[in-house]
């Protein structure tokens, strides 16, 4: 069971935004996405859960292409973070994170509304904050939020083996350390939990530090995959971030100056 | 499944609190129908309403003129607060309303065109009644058509595009309505004044029960909608994410829209503010999620477009005040005191 994009292409305006990447997320593996602004990783990040339609290419889910899977269906099957546009109106966080519940028509599922909603919260840290406006949150309190909602979405009974996927573009954005690090972990143990996990981050130690694979892209080519021993090397590293970088190993980490 | 899934999102997205409030919006709704029908030029007890025993004269007023005539205003009143309600919503403005995409406007051009041409284009009359709603019917299925095709079809292109759209449509209106005001006789130009101020004297049964059976097939339509404008408020990525077919869903609320402000505005003339303020009360009142709101403003836009009419009908008796004239006059403060209030945060 795995995501499979298939050579993606993507061009506006006769741009080529996403030339030729390939990549496969399997179930239960966090892969992370590095490389400079403007390499095409939101973009694919988008392709990926059906935003935007690839000039050519395929994406399948679990041998089913995209294309051929309802909007709701979709929905069922991942859930997507990005970086969220502005709520008007005066919602609380509960009724935000209620947002991302899916009502399936199933008892099982419908009967374990209210916990899961508790749980999620409990989960994020936002408990707390369940009664307030979202709107009087910190960027980091509603990054949270939104985090909570992106997690209830893929909500299961712990019987189900239904595969899920998540898509985080820049999830510790605003966040300070230690939720940086609670929200890194909890990943984790999502993925520990059997779902496929798709990340764009900036700070390339916690991609090392978290991620099972990693893909550098840069000008919307794929430059290397693998393991994060194997990607992160001195050399591409600079050649990428035309930047001056080195690696340390044991524990594997990047320094630049 | 469809209307058992959609009983469940209204229980569970909807919290005590907001049920009580949508009770005692639908206690004072029936109040304020039994008030406003008993109370006129000619006044009925509430006990006379349900077996008439005066004369035919009374019974006449009470079942031809007065029962369609606040039949009428409420369910104009309900139309604009549902409308006004969703587009909110969908546009993801508090300013929205259903002038703003030009649907009022294009059915004002199209009653317009019959109050000052009619007389030359349609000579004979034979369906008199009928043509001038159908022209604002029209009128404001022509803006939607306009909309359809700029937007290619109610597309991706975002929210800003289609209301810079509703701004040229609402100004080629008023060049329509100017020069049709420019060209009128005296007489000609005392009815137009007097439809863009609004009224539901012309009420009668053969007119207003299509405008109901409409008006209501178009609510059904659009209430179950709730969730999915909820969702919408996210961002509409972040809703198609969440499984919401968005097109389908701006697709379905315009039309609706369109549809129940067409009809109402064919009837009873321009009516402002209603839309604009009548969902802000709501949500003042209980909350912003949609299966309260749309339901809330709807029972309060009725509510209080009977009582805009029971006081133009009862304020300078025995004439009467156009109901446009009230509600802008209680709708712009408040529209001012909105503004100010969105500033402030």
């Amino acid at each position: 069971m795995s995501i499979k994009a298939k050579s993606i292409f993507w061009e506006v305006d006769n741009k080529r935004i996403i030339k030729d990447i390939s990549l496969e997320i399997s179930l239960g593996e966090v892969v992370s996405i590095i490389g400079p602004n403007g390499a095409g990783k939101s973009s694919f990040l988008n392709v990926l859960s059906g935003d935007i339609k690839p000039t050519s290419g395929s994406v399948s889910f679990d041998e089913t292409n995209l294309k051929d899977i309802s909007i709701q269906e979709r929905s069922f099957m991942r859930s997507v973070m990005s970086q969220s546009q502005q709520i008007v109106y005066d919602f609380s966080v509960k009724e935000i994170i209620e947002m991302g519940w899916l009502d399936r028509g199933i008892a099982s599922y419908s009967g374990n509304f209210k916990e899961a909603v508790m749980k999620v919260a409990c989960e994020c840290s936002v408990h707390n904050l369940l009664e307030q406006k979202f709107n009087t949150l910190s960027g980091g309190e509603q990054r949270r939020v939104h985090f909570a909602r992106t997690l209830i979405q893929l909500w299961r009974p712990s019987n189900s083996h239904d595969p899920r996927y998540m898509f985080l573009d820049e999830p510790t954005a605003n966040l300070d350390i230690l939720h940086e690090q609670n929200l890194m972990k909890l990943v984790r143990s999502k993925a520990m939990e059997g779902i496929g996990i798709l990340l764009i981050l900036h700070d390339l130690n916690l991609a090392a530090k978290y991620s099972d694979k990693l893909v550098i892209f840069k000008n919307g080519s794929l430059i290397k995959s693998g393991s994060p021993e194997e990607v992160l090397q001195s050399k591409v590293l600079t050649e990428v971030y035309g930047l001056d970088m080195e690696v340390a190993k044991d524990p594997l980490r990047v320094n630049y100056y | 499944m469809e209307t058992r899934s959609l009983i469940k999102d209204l229980l569970r997205f909807t919290n005590s609190n907001q049920v009580f409030l949508l009770s005692a919006l639908l206690v004072t709704f029936l109040f304020t129908l039994l008030l406003s029908i008993s109370l006129g030029s000619f006044n009925f007890s509430l006990l006379e309403l349900f077996n008439s025993t005066r004369d035919s004269l009374h019974t006449t007023v009470l079942y031809e003129i007065r029962i369609p005539r606040v039949l009428l205003a409420a369910f104009v009143g309900a139309s604009l607060g549902l409308s006004g309600a969703s587009l909110q919503g969908l546009f993801r403005n508090p300013l929205a309303d259903p002038g703003l995409i030009g649907v009022s406007a294009g059915a004002a051009l199209g009653a317009s065109i019959i109050i000052v041409l009619g007389s030359s284009l349609f000579p004979s009359f034979i369906f008199g009644a009928f043509i001038l709603p159908i022209a604002a019917i029209c009128g404001a299925a022509l803006v939607i058509s306009l909309l359809y095709v700029f937007t290619r079809g109610f597309g991706y292109q975002g929210i800003t595009y289609m209301l810079l759209v509703g701004i040229a449509v609402n100004a080629f209106a008023s060049v329509g309505i100017g020069i049709l005001t420019y060209i009128s006789t005296d007489s000609e130009l005392r009815g137009l004044t007097f439809w863009t101020m609004g009224s539901f004297g012309g009420a009668s049964w053969y007119l207003i029960l299509p405008a109901i059976i409409v008006i209501t097939l178009s609510m059904l339509w659009m209430i179950p909608s709730s969730r999915k404008l909820d969702l919408l408020q996210l961002g509409e990525p972040e809703a198609y994410r969440l499984g919401v077919d968005v097109k389908r869903l701006k697709y379905k609320v315009i039309i609706s829209s369109a549809i129940t402000v067409g009809v109402s505005v064919s009837l009873s003339g321009m009516i402002g503010f209603v839309g604009l303020v009548v969902p802000h009360l709501v949500r003042l009142l209980g909350g912003v999620n949609h299966s309260y709101l749309l339901p809330g403003s709807a029972l309060l836009g009725a509510g209080l477009m009977m009582s805009a009419d029971l006081i133009s009908r009862t304020l300078i008796q025995p004439a009467e005040l156009p109901v446009g004239l009230i509600t802008s006059a209680i709708g712009a403060p408040f529209f001012l005191w909105l503004i100010f209030r969105i500033r402030k945060i």
